[in-house]
């Protein structure tokens, strides 16, 4: 065990330091704000890189320290890190991603009054969401999963001037404490359930793991539901999906690195250091697995329809999160995983593409773009690779993060197979769709404009394009190295023709259908047409989710609300009133003592003096 | 003269023992001779930096002998100096701390504040002047006997008067100085009456002599002994400023310069908990039987004064408008706080109550003193010391706002702060001991006094200032300040490590009860 896993506590420490000395530093000092933020999450990624490189290379035992924090009686409530293959792995990606984001924020963000105050947030997300996947119990980690909730929220709530990112803002916090809520009760059935009321996953590894029978089938069934709640509101799976589109409204790097690549695969994460815990559960996996399947395909059939550059992007990442559930549902840890990797990184660079086409031409509709390439070589081919890598084509690394989910539902569940293949198609469809528009065709108003970004920005693109073109080579059909490295071995390697041509022929199809509706416009598909038909509407409107909340929840609500209120202002209220009346009357009497006569005070005393004997001693001798 | 104890001449060795008091009353000797000798145009504040140091020294010691003391685990036996009236164990070691402690961040609080205060005229006195005061604060909590503590309490309460008196061209400070004597005299006539009466039951003013005559004595004297103990507790609860006895603690820390009323909150009071924890636990746990009732009859009432100033300390201190009278107050809620460990005695469920007096002794003290480094830098810069000159201050020193709450969360007893713990500590305690309706009290007067510890807060990050400068704050006082801001999230933080250190050390038998 090396020196720098012993000290992976340190890590958390590098962007939360930044964050301590931009807060302090104010909002003066702009240029300082960005070479720290930056330099917090390079240092945290540089010591992550030691560690996975240790692992890599050694693959050392999982390394768990961890120190008495509180003592209760007879609990003790113990906090630490620990080190294993996932969370070294994670802890890299999400440091790297990081720091990329913020490279590019220097240009992105250049003009924004408050940039000090964005790499401030920044920073703080870092450090929550490492300290997330350091946590080696579940306290901790709702603590920190708390912590990215509230940055997530006030990144949304960025340009808290205008009314629709402060609605996003709150939307997003409401629907994702629903999820939290769900894993708060988790965490305290297992406090109750468990021997000694151990948290930290080895306890709950060794617990579930050897089926001891500490705990019913019921109550594991029931905890790993709950568990899969939280997952739910955070990785925007249906039905708490609701939030994520509308998140889009914080500034694009942050919709890159939280709504995209890090926090809202906190979700997938979560689940697989549970795992142990959903495998006693036959019940919960097959729900994760269904409500995954349904979110990718419902997703990839809305994000056909958005004409908002950020939201299809956004309805895309449910989707593929849906994806990396219905893999751990299926079982395959390695396949949600190795999915979760690949996808932060072509999902981070489409969405930093999509930034600086934004950026370039200042509206996010994609019907008022076109004929990009020609101005923007960099953010075109780039743009390409990571729409390329999402479709699923080969060699890029989507496709084998994909193959490896399908081949495990070709294996064990045809429906989901079909569902994914589906999924696939549509994915190919609506990403042809995005990038005929946006990059082919003639200039439109908007983009005659436009130029190419900076090089501060462009680099991060360069570089994700490599991570999004190469990374899936890690696992391949014939190479499980990854899968071997990630789960210890014991998992078994699937591997389908059928999943491998499947895969390759839809997306392939979905892309020259796409071409020859948006590029040739050959075929003329409703879409198109002036009067569009109720499903295209549907689609448009996220299949009226959001409506169908309002009518179901939010009205009645409200309802409740006004009726509550009136209890509050008048039942409630007069208590407290009352209860405030007579504690300040109180308090005018006490200070009526207080009349600067020394021979009061005496007085006083002596009356209390005589009041207490009498009260207490005369009991005594009555007869 | 009693009998049974001849005089017993102090050893070389004894010496040796008395070492941090005596180092104390020699630096004392030395700073006053250096005053008079010194000549005019030399800055008195060399001399509240060489009083600094003799505390420092003096600190050392005491913690030398301490660990000295230890190193054979738990069960060290106490050691006895003169003929059994003083006694160095780990209860006087640790209190000792403490209050050594704080006497230093006083003088270094007082080191930052005497410049702009023009009413104070001896400038040297100010500092040495509190040397006695703590030397007397030590030795009520090493006493064995009756006359030593009388005679400790007597040394720390006359300095105190002059203390309080100290500036001298302020009308406030004599009055203060005035009433703080005739109420301090008021206390120590009590608590002398008290003790006579138990050295007339029991002919013995040694404390374990006591504990050994007390049953025999109940028989026939029962009425003189509650004469005895229930005039103790009022003369006790006039110093520590329990209600109903706290009446003149708002007007004395108001006209008493900052530093000594942060000196009077913590150290004063301090010693007189420790001296009411050290004279009933001694005498009154070994009763039994029918005499179990007079116990009993005398914790109830330890428990009905906490009370009372719980509720009475947070009430009026809402509607208070000027800080340090406020903060005089919050002194008088958390005397009562710290006298429930003292008052639920012990049972065989719970018995560790020294590690939660001690606990929130030091959290109260870092809080207390804090608040008052702060409340001296902001009076001192906005010329009065209403709540209304906080106003606006996270623009005017956000740093040292932010220090503040920090006080104010300690204060009102919310995570992450020693308030916080040191009140669930005892609020564990209370609730193990089955008194529920001290519980219920706790709660409600924490409760009440969020009201007023947040006024704090109110103006200083929703109100704006009338005045818009910033406040500059001393080096001596910023050290203050910061100190006691992170040892108070220290002790919120890790409570455990101190909470375990205190239990490994202590042990009821050797270090608190005293018998021959």
């Amino acid at each position: 065990m090396d020196k720098w896993t012993q000290t992976a506590w340190l890590i958390p420490l590098f962007p939360l330091t930044a964050f301590l000395i931009l807060t302090a530093l104010g909002r003066s000092y702009r240029r300082a704000g960005v070479i720290i933020g930056s330099l917090g999450s390079l240092g945290a990624f540089a010591y992550s890189l030691f560690i996975l490189v240790d692992r890599l290379a050694n693959s050392p035992l999982d390394y768990n320290k961890s120190f008495e924090w509180l003592a209760i009686g007879s609990y003790s409530l113990r906090i630490g890190f620990e080190i294993t293959n996932l969370t070294s792995l994670m802890l890299s990606v999400v440091a790297f991603i990081s720091f990329l984001v913020q490279l590019y924020s220097a240009g992105y963000m250049k003009n924004d009054e408050r940039i000090t105050v964005f790499y401030g947030y920044v920073s703080l997300f870092t450090f929550s969401m490492l300290g997330l996947v350091l946590s080696d119990n579940l306290l901790s980690l709702y603590i920190f999963w708390e912590l990215v909730g509230v940055c997530s929220f006030l990144l949304i709530g960025f340009w808290f001037t205008l009314p629709k990112a402060r609605a996003a803002a709150k939307k997003a916090f409401i629907v994702t404490r629903i999820g939290d809520v769900g894993l708060l009760l988790a965490i305290l059935l297992l406090f109750w359930y468990m021997p000694e009321h151990a948290l930290d996953f080895t306890t709950i590894q060794s617990v579930f793991d050897g089926q001891s029978g500490a705990i019913t089938n019921g109550i594991t069934t029931l905890i790993a539901l709950l568990i899969f709640v939280g997952a739910i509101g955070k990785s925007g799976q249906f039905p708490l999906h609701v939030w994520l589109p509308d998140a889009m409204e914080g500034p694009t790097p942050i919709s890159a690195l939280i709504h995209a690549a890090t926090m809202v695969a906190a979700g997938v994460f979560l689940i697989a250091r549970t795992f142990d815990i959903f495998q006693d559960s036959a019940a919960a996996m097959e729900t994760i697995a269904y409500v995954g399947g349904f979110t990718a395909i419902f997703a990839a059939t809305v994000a056909l329809a958005q004409n908002d550059l950020k939201r299809i992007l956004a309805y895309s990442t449910v989707s593929q999160l849906g994806y990396m559930m219905m893999a751990l549902g299926l079982g395959s840890l390695t396949g949600g995983i190795f999915h979760l990797i690949t996808h932060a990184f072509f999902k981070a660079l489409l969405f930093l593409g999509a930034g600086s086409v934004i950026h370039a031409v200042h509206t996010q509709n994609i019907n008022e773009m076109g004929g990009l390439s020609s101005k923007m070589r960099v953010t075109t081919w780039t743009f390409a690779i990571g729409a390329l890598a999402l479709s699923g084509i080969p060699p890029f690394s989507g496709f084998w993060s994909k193959d490896v989910i399908l081949a495990v539902a070709w294996d064990t569940n045809p429906l989901l197979f079909v569902i994914g293949l589906a999924t696939a198609f549509i994915t190919a469809l609506y990403m042809s769709r995005l990038f005929i528009l946006v990059f082919r065709g003639r200039p439109s108003a908007a983009s005659a404009g436009a130029n190419e970004s900076p090089a501060v920005m462009t680099l991060p693109l360069i570089v994700l394009a490599v991570f999004a073109a190469a990374s899936g080579f890690i696992e391949t059909p014939w190479n499980g190295w990854f899968g071997k490295w990630l789960t210890d071995g014991p998992e078994e390697v699937h591997a389908s023709g059928v999943a491998i041509v499947g895969s390759v022929a839809v997306g392939l199809l979905g892309l020259y259908i796409g071409w020859l509706v948006y590029g040739k416009k050959r075929l003329s598909l409703a879409a198109r047409q002036e009067k569009k038909p109720w499903f295209v509407n549907m689609l448009e409107r996220g299949w009226y989710i959001d409506e169908l909340y309002i009518a179901l929840f939010v009205k009645p609500l409200k309802l409740l609300s006004s009726m509550l209120l009136a209890f509050d202002t008048h039942v409630v209220g007069g208590v407290v009133r009352f209860a405030g009346a007579a504690v300040s009357t109180a308090g005018r009497t006490a200070a009526r003592l207080q009349n600067g006569q020394a021979q009061t005070y005496g007085l006083a005393a002596i009356i209390g003096f005589v009041i207490i004997v009498v009260a207490i001693v005369g009991r005594r001798f009555l007869p | 003269m009693y009998e049974g104890v001849s005089f017993v001449p102090l050893t070389w060795t004894d010496m040796l023992y008395l070492a941090p008091e005596f180092l104390l009353a020699a630096v004392f000797i030395v700073l006053v001779l250096l005053d008079l000798l010194l000549p005019k145009r030399i800055t008195r504040q060399t001399i509240g930096w060489l009083t600094l140091a003799g505390i420092a020294a003096s600190l050392l010691l005491v913690l030398l002998r301490m660990l000295d003391m230890n190193e054979g685990g738990v069960s060290s036996e106490a050691i006895r100096l003169l003929a059994n009236s003083y006694r160095i164990d780990d209860f006087a070691s640790l209190l000792k701390i403490v209050f050594l402690t704080g006497t230093g961040l006083i003088v270094l609080l007082a080191l930052g504040s005497i410049r702009d205060d023009e009413a104070i005229t001896d400038r040297a006195e100010y500092y040495y002047m509190l040397l006695p005061a703590l030397i007397g604060a030590m030795m009520m909590t090493s006493s064995g006997n009756l006359v030593t503590l009388y005679i400790g309490l007597e040394l720390l309460s006359l300095t105190s008067y002059v203390l309080v008196g100290m500036r001298r061209k302020s009308g406030l400070s004599a009055e203060a100085a005035f009433k703080y004597v005739v109420t301090g005299g008021i206390s120590s006539a009590m608590i002398l009456f008290g003790m006579s009466y138990l050295y007339g039951i029991t002919g013995s003013v040694d404390l374990g002599s006591i504990a050994a005559a007390l049953p025999d004595a109940l028989v026939d004297f029962k009425a003189l002994a509650y004469v005895g103990f229930f005039f103790m507790i009022a003369g006790f609860g006039i110093k520590i400023a329990a209600a109903p006895f706290h009446a003149w603690a708002p007007d004395v820390y108001q006209g008493a310069p900052t530093p000594i009323s942060a000196f009077l909150a913590v150290i004063a009071k301090g010693a007189a908990l420790a001296a009411v924890f050290r004279i009933f636990y001694s005498t009154l746990l070994m009763l039994q039987d029918e005499n179990a009732i007079v116990s009993k009859d005398i914790w109830l009432a330890l428990l009905v004064l906490a009370a009372a100033a719980m509720l009475v300390g947070a009430t009026a201190a809402l509607r208070q408008k000027n800080t340090k009278r406020l903060l005089a107050l919050s002194g008088v809620a958390n005397a009562g706080y710290m006298l429930v460990p003292i008052g639920i005695s012990l049972s065989v469920v719970h018995s560790s109550n020294f590690s939660e007096f001690i606990y929130y002794l030091i959290a109260y003290l870092f809080m207390t003193i804090g608040a008052f480094a702060v409340v001296s830098t902001v009076s001192r810069s906005s010329g009065n010391e209403e709540l209304k000159s906080f106003a606006g201050m996270y623009y005017r020193a956000p740093w040292t706002a932010a220090a503040m709450v920090v006080f104010v969360l300690s204060l009102s007893g919310l995570p992450v702060s020693g308030g916080f713990f040191g009140k669930l500590f005892i609020l564990l305690g209370a609730a193990n001991a089955k008194a529920y309706w001290l519980v219920g009290v706790i709660v409600l007067s924490s409760v009440i006094s969020y009201y007023f510890y947040f006024g704090f807060v109110r103006q200083m990050f929703m109100r704006s200032g009338s005045e818009q400068g910033e406040i500059r704050v001393k080096a001596e006082t910023g050290i203050v300040i910061w100190a006691c801001a992170a040892a108070t999230l220290a002790l919120g933080l890790f409570p455990g490590p101190v909470m375990e250190w205190i239990n490994a050390i202590f042990s009821l038998q050797s270090d608190l009860m005293i018998n021959n």
